[in-house]
């Protein structure tokens, strides 16, 4: 029943902006590899790109936007948070429990006053 | 809709644009709609303003927190 405690999750990275494309995927790889080495399974990679930031992060201005959509048990989420913590190349993240794999991440604005 | 008070000025009743929409759950992601509902000095707007329900309202603030964290808002001031 093991199987069964799999849960669909959603991690949301911001990478340093000033690696080169190589070490930029490397970077990556390394944020998959640590799923896949846990018994996760990446479902779906959605790149936003370069962004400029809301607001500095330890003196960046700009980032490298990343949602990965992955399938694991919850507690490799904890291992994962700690793994990332040491991660120098990753300036934020998030990892949320996701309902459904979002196809793109394009949003239909809202008519707000309407 | 709107309705005369007691007091005999017109209330306006504000629709929420998530309901209007048909959106269930307010995604962080979704940042540009979710500028609407923020100052110009990058905090919440109160529902009254903007009309959201309180079902909504409660998400909205999450998915702000949310997209903040992740510097697609800001915390403060945006000139």
């Amino acid at each position: 029943m093991k199987q069964d405690r799999n849960r669909l999750y959603e991690g949301m990275y911001i990478l340093n902006a000033n690696l080169s494309e190589d070490a930029r995927k490397k970077a990556l790889q390394k944020i998959l590899d640590g799923i896949e080495t846990r018994k996760g399974e990446v479902v779906k990679i959605h790149e936003m790109g370069r962004r400029r930031l809301a607001y500095t992060i330890d003196k960046k201005k700009e980032g490298f936007y990343f949602v990965v959509y992955f399938n694991a048990s919850p507690e490799v989420i904890q291992e994962l948070w700690e793994e990332y913590q040491l991660n120098e190349d990753l300036v934020r993240f998030i990892t949320l429990q996701a309902d459904k794999v979002l196809e793109s991440l394009e949003f239909k604005p809202l008519n707000a006053g309407a | 809709m709107s309705k005369e008070s007691a007091l005999g000025f017109i209330k306006k009743r504000k629709n929420c644009p998530f309901t209007a929409a048909g959106i269930k759950k307010i995604d962080y992601k979704d940042y540009d709609n979710l500028r609407m509902f923020i100052t110009e000095r990058g905090k919440l707007l109160p529902r009254r303003i903007t009309g959201v329900s309180y079902y909504h309202q409660r998400q909205l603030k999450q998915a702000i927190k949310r997209a903040r964290h992740m510097a697609l808002l800001p915390f403060v001031g945006e000139d």
